[in-house]
C-alpha cells in the first residue's frame, strides 16, 4: 500500500474533468482514451494502458542493466527509433532490440515483475487536469519597432474591412499602409513581407477575386526561373526531396523492379540523389521507371521530355537501367490511372511534393477533387505515398483566418530567407513566395490553388481515404539535420512530429514531410453479403 | 549503495503516482543512452526523443504563448501571458501582436518571470513538452507572465555559455516596453529555475547584483549544485530515486572547463572557490528542495550560505518529494510549491 489512501483524496480531489473517476488509478475507461496527464508531457499512451507500460519500462531497464556494453552501445548507437509519441511501441522497440541483442532469442516473460500494487493510489486520479489540444500554428516575429506593430496592426484591420466587404475603408487603409512601408526599412523583416502583403490586399481590392486575373500568368520558362532560385535560396525543397528520397529507398529494399510516380515534376531536381542511390545499392540497381507528371507545355517544347532525357543520360552514366514517361496534365484530378501504365509487377512510389493541397478546391463535376486522386493512388496499391506540403491553414472559410494565418507564416519563411545572401536567388526566392501570398490572400474559388493544410488534417484526410502512416524514424531524422549543417544558415530546425518530419525556422515548422502506405480494401467476399 | 548497478524502482514505485514514474522513469532511461562513457552527448537521438509543442497565439485555459528570437543570441524566447478579455472587435485572434504596443499595466504591477529550464546543462529546450505544460500552469497562478528561455547547452557548450544567455536574456526581459507594469513603468523580474536552470538563475542573479540591474526574487527548483566532497545525501540515495551520482558527475564534466573539478565556482557557490555573497543586494530566495533528491545535501548548504550572508533566503522542503515533482499536478507537492510560488511573487 502506498503513502497516499482514500480519505484523503475525498478530501483533496478536486477534480474539474468529468471524465475522472475515482482516486485509483487502474479504474477502466474507454479503450481508446488517452491518458490526459501524459498528453500534457508529449506521450500519447491509453489510459487502460498505463500499467502495461510501466512494466514494460521497468523490464526494459532491469534487461539494459544486465546488457553488455557492447550490446548497449549497438543498442544506442545503432538503432533506429520511431515515434517517441507512442510511448509504448517505443519502450518495446528497445525491449524488442536489446533481446535480440542479448540472446538472439525473445526475452523473459513479464512473470517476475513487481506487483503493481506498489503504486499508491494518487488522490487526483486521471483527468484532474484539462488538456491542451491541438494548437493552431503560430508564431510571431519579432516586432520590436513601434512602425512595425503599427504595421501588422492596419494590414489586420485591412483585412478585416476586407472581409466585411467595406472596400472603400480597406483602400483607405492600403494608403496608410503604403506611407507606414515608407518609413521601415523594406529590406528585411516585417517590411519586406509586410509590402508583399499590402501589394496582395490592393490586388484584391482593385480586382474582383473570382477572375483570377489578379495576377500575371508567368511563362513556364520564368516559373521555372523562381522555383531554382527558391530551391537554392532556401532548404525547403531540398529538405523535402531528401527525406522523400529516404523513405522511397527504404521502401524499395529488395525490389527489383521499381517505379516513381511525380506529382510535379519541374525541373527533376529531386531524381538525380535517388538515381545515385539506387545505383549504389548493396545488391545493384533495380530497374527504374519515372512517370513525370507535369502541365502541358504552351510554347511548344516538350519540357517533360527534355528532363526525362537528362535523367535517362544520368541513369546510364551510372548504369542504372531507366525507362522515363512524361505525362502532361493541367490538374492532378485529370490524370488517368492507366496513363502511368503500372504494371502489377512493379513496387511503386508516389510522390507529391507540395502538390495535394491544390485539390482541396472546389468540386468537379465527378466529386471532391482529392477523394478522386486519393482514390486512384490507392487503386494503384503503393509502397509508399510520399506527401509534403506547408504546415500551416490558409484554406480556412473565412477570409481574415487566412490571412493572419499566412502573414505569421511567410514572416517566419521570410525572417529564415533573411540568412541567405546569395543575389539573385533571394531576390528570385523571395517573388516565388510572392506568388504563393498572392494566390491565399486575393484569390477565390477555382482560382486559389494554395490551399495548405496543416499536418494533423493531412493525417485526417489520408487515413479516412485508406492509407496508413509509415512513420520515418530517428535515421531520416539525423540525416535531415546533417543536410541542414550543409546547406544552411542557424535557426532552422528538423522536428520530429509522430513519425512524421517537420523543418521550420526556430521552432515554428514550415514544412510537414509524410510517408504513407495503402491499406487493401477489404474485397467483396469478406463482407458477408 | 554508491556506484552499484542494482535497480531500486521498488523505491521509487511507492512514493510516487503512476504517471510520474512513467514519465521519470521514460527520461532516465532515454538519458541512459544519450550519455556516451567518453563525455560526448547523442545530440541527435536527445533532439529526436525530446516531445516538442508550439506556441499557440490561441489562449488554452486562459494562457497563450508565442515565440520571440532574440536577435543578438539568435536563442528562443517563448513568451507566456495570460489572455486579455474578449474585445468586441473579434480581434481576439492578433491578441498578441496588438498587446505588443503597451505595457502590461499602467496601474498594476505585474510579475515578469523569467525562466530557465532544466536538464542538466544538456537536455531540453524552452518549447519541451514538459516545460512547456509547466509553464503555462506557471502563468496562470501567477496571473502575469512567464518568459521561457533557450541557452546553449553541454556538453558543446561549456561554462560559461549558459550563464552568458541566461544574462543577456534578462536584459532582454528588461528592455522590452510590452513587458513593463506599474506605475514606475519598469519590468517586474523575477528569475526560476529547475535543475540547471536553478544553478542558471542564481548566477544570473548574482551578476545582477553586482551590475545594479533588479532582480525582485530569484524560485530555484531543486537546482543543480556540487563540489568534490560527497555528501551523505549523495551516498544515501544514490540509484534510489532516478537518479545516480555518477550521471550527476558526467553532467558536471560536460558542463564545466575540462580539466576542472566540482570545486568550481559554477558548482559549488560556497565552497573554497566561491565568492562572497555578503553586502550585496542579491535577490530574496525561494529554495524548493525535493527530500529524495541526492544533492539535497549541497541545495541545504546553499541556503545556509545565502543565510549566512546576511540574504533573504526561504527554504521549501518536501520531504518525500522526488525531483520533476512538478512536471504533473497529481501530488501534494506540487500544489504546496505553486502555492509558495504565488505567495512569493505577490509579496
Amino acid at each position: 500500500m502506498g503513502p497516499y489512501d482514500s480519505s484523503i483524496s475525498a478530501a483533496a480531489g478536486g477534480s474539474t474533468s468529468s471524465s475522472s473517476s475515482s482516486a485509483c488509478s487502474s479504474s477502466t475507461k474507454p479503450p481508446d482514451q488517452m491518458d490526459h496527464l501524459l498528453a500534457g508531457a508529449g506521450y500519447k499512451v491509453r489510459s487502460n494502458d498505463l500499467n502495461q507500460v510501466a512494466k514494460r519500462l521497468e523490464h526494459l531497464e532491469t534487461v539494459m542493466v544486465k546488457s553488455s556494453p557492447v550490446d548497449f552501445s549497438e543498442l544506442v548507437n545503432d538503432a533506429v527509433h520511431y515515434n517517441p509519441t507512442d510511448l509504448a511501441s517505443w519502450v518495446d522497440s528497445l525491449l524488442t532490440e536489446l533481446n535480440t541483442n542479448v540472446s538472439g532469442q525473445p526475452g523473459p516473460g513479464t512473470a517476475d515483475l513487481s506487483d503493481l500494487r506498489d503504486f499508491p493510489a494518487g488522490p487526483y486520479g486521471n483527468g484532474n487536469v484539462t488538456q491542451t489540444g491541438e494548437f493552431s500554428q503560430q508564431a510571431v516575429t519579432p516586432l520590436e519597432e513601434d512602425v512595425s506593430i503599427r504595421l501588422v496592426h492596419v494590414l489586420m484591420t485591412c483585412a478585416e474591412a476586407v472581409q466585411r466587404g467595406d472596400l472603400s475603408l480597406a483602400s483607405l487603409l492600403i494608403d496608410d499602409l503604403q506611407a507606414l512601408l515608407g518609413r521601415v526599412n523594406s529590406g528585411c523583416g516585417i517590411g519586406k513581407v509586410g509590402s508583399f502583403f499590402v501589394d496582395a490586399l490592393s490586388r484584391r481590392v482593385v480586382n474582383s477575386p473570382q477572375n483570377g486575373a489578379v495576377q500575371v500568368d508567368l511563362s513556364a520558362y520564368e516559373n521555372e526561373i523562381l522555383y531554382h532560385h527558391y530551391y537554392e535560396a532556401c532548404p525547403y525543397l531540398k529538405f523535402a526531396h531528401f527525406t522523400a528520397n529516404q523513405a522511397i529507398l527504404e521502401a524499395f529494399d529488395g525490389q527489383d523492379c521499381v517505379h516513381v510516380i511525380d506529382f510535379n515534376l519541374m525541373q527533376g531536381l529531386q531524381w538525380p540523389a535517388l538515381i545515385q542511390a539506387l545505383a549504389l545499392r548493396p545488391g545493384g540497381p533495380p530497374l527504374l521507371r519515372l512517370t513525370g507528371i507535369g502541365p502541358p507545355s504552351l510554347d511548344g517544347r516538350d519540357s517533360l521530355r527534355e528532363i526525362g532525357l537528362k535523367l535517362a543520360e544520368l541513369a546510364r552514366s551510372v548504369n542504372v537501367r531507366f525507362a522515363f514517361r512524361g505525362v502532361a496534365a493541367s490538374r492532378l484530378d485529370d490524370v488517368k490511372p492507366w496513363m502511368l501504365q503500372v504494371s502489377p509487377k512493379e513496387a511503386v512510389a508516389v510522390n507529391s511534393i507540395m502538390q495535394l493541397h491544390k485539390l482541396l478546391g472546389p468540386n468537379s463535376s465527378r466529386g471532391p477533387p482529392i477523394d478522386l486522386v486519393l482514390d486512384w493512388i490507392q487503386d494503384l496499391n503503393p509502397r509508399i505515398l510520399m506527401v509534403v506540403e506547408q504546415e500551416s491553414n490558409h484554406n480556412q472559410p473565412e477570409f481574415l483566418d487566412r490571412f493572419t494565418e499566412s502573414l505569421y507564416y511567410y514572416s517566419t519563411m521570410f525572417d529564415s530567407l533573411d540568412a541567405c545572401t546569395a543575389q539573385p536567388e533571394k531576390t528570385l526566392a523571395e517573388l516565388y513566395i510572392q506568388r504563393e501570398i498572392c494566390n491565399v490572400v486575393c484569390c477565390e474559388g477555382s482560382a486559389r490553388v494554395e490551399r495548405h493544410e496543416p499536418l494533423v488534417r493531412w493525417r485526417e484526410r489520408l487515413s479516412r481515404a485508406g492509407f496508413a502512416p509509415l512513420h520515418l524514424g530517428s535515421n531520416a531524422f539525423k540525416q535531415a539535420r546533417m543536410l541542414l549543417t550543409l546547406f544552411s544558415a542557424e535557426g532552422y530546425s528538423v522536428e520530429e512530429n509522430e513519425g512524421c518530419l517537420t523543418l521550420g525556422w526556430h521552432s515554428r515548422p514550415l514544412i510537414a514531410a509524410s510517408a504513407w502506405q495503402a491499406v487493401p480494401k477489404p474485397s467483396a467476399a469478406t463482407t458477408g453479403l | 549503495m554508491a556506484g552499484s548497478n542494482e535497480i531500486n524502482a521498488n523505491e521509487a514505485k511507492k512514493v510516487v503516482p503512476l504517471h510520474t514514474w512513467i514519465l521519470i522513469s521514460n527520461f532516465k532511461l532515454a538519458y541512459n543512452m544519450l550519455r556516451r562513457p567518453d563525455g560526448t552527448f547523442n545530440r541527435e537521438l536527445a533532439e529526436f526523443l525530446d516531445r516538442k509543442v508550439s506556441a499557440n497565439a490561441v489562449p488554452v485555459d486562459g494562457v497563450f504563448s508565442f515565440d520571440v528570437v532574440n536577435r543578438s543570441t539568435g536563442l528562443l524566447n517563448r513568451i507566456y501571458r495570460t489572455a486579455p478579455p474578449e474585445n468586441d472587435s473579434g480581434e481576439g485572434n492578433v491578441a498578441g501582436v496588438l498587446e505588443l504596443e503597451k505595457p502590461l499595466s499602467c496601474s498594476e504591477i505585474v510579475p515578469v518571470i523569467l525562466f530557465f529550464h532544466g536538464g542538466s546543462f544538456s537536455h531540453s529546450s524552452a518549447n519541451s513538452a514538459i516545460y512547456d505544460s509547466f509553464c503555462r500552469r506557471l502563468t496562470g497562478l501567477i496571473q502575469g507572465v512567464v518568459v521561457s528561455v533557450d541557452y546553449r547547452r553541454s556538453p558543446e557548450h561549456r561554462y560559461p555559455c549558459a550563464y552568458e544567455d541566461g544574462w543577456e536574456a534578462l536584459k532582454w526581459v528588461h528592455s522590452r516596453t510590452w513587458l513593463s507594469s506599474g506605475k514606475e513603468r519598469k519590468v517586474h523580474v523575477y528569475l526560476a529555475g529547475d535543475s540547471s536552470g536553478g544553478n542558471i538563475a542564481h548566477h544570473v542573479a548574482h551578476r545582477a547584483a553586482t551590475s545594479n540591474v533588479e532582480v525582485l526574487g530569484n524560485i530555484l527548483l531543486h537546482p543543480l549544485f556540487g563540489g568534490e566532497q560527497r555528501m551523505e545525501s549523495e551516498m544515501k540515495l544514490d540509484g534510489k530515486y532516478f537518479v545516480k551520482l555518477q550521471d550527476r558527475d558526467w553532467y558536471w564534466r560536460a558542463f564545466l572547463p575540462e580539466g576542472e573539478d566540482r570545486d568550481h565556482p559554477a558548482c559549488n557557490i560556497f565552497g573554497p572557490r566561491g565568492s562572497s555573497l555578503t553586502g550585496l543586494s542579491f535577490p530574496k530566495s525561494l529554495v524548493v528542495v525535493a527530500g529524495l533528491d541526492l544533492v539535497q545535501d549541497w541545495q541545504l548548504g546553499y541556503v545556509e550560505g545565502l543565510r549566512k550572508s546576511g540574504q533573504d533566503v526561504t527554504l521549501l522542503f518536501l520531504e518525500k518529494a522526488t525531483i520533476g515533482f512538478y512536471f504533473l499536478p497529481n501530488n501534494e507537492h506540487f500544489y504546496t510549491l505553486m502555492d509558495k510560488i504565488k505567495n512569493f511573487v505577490r509579496s
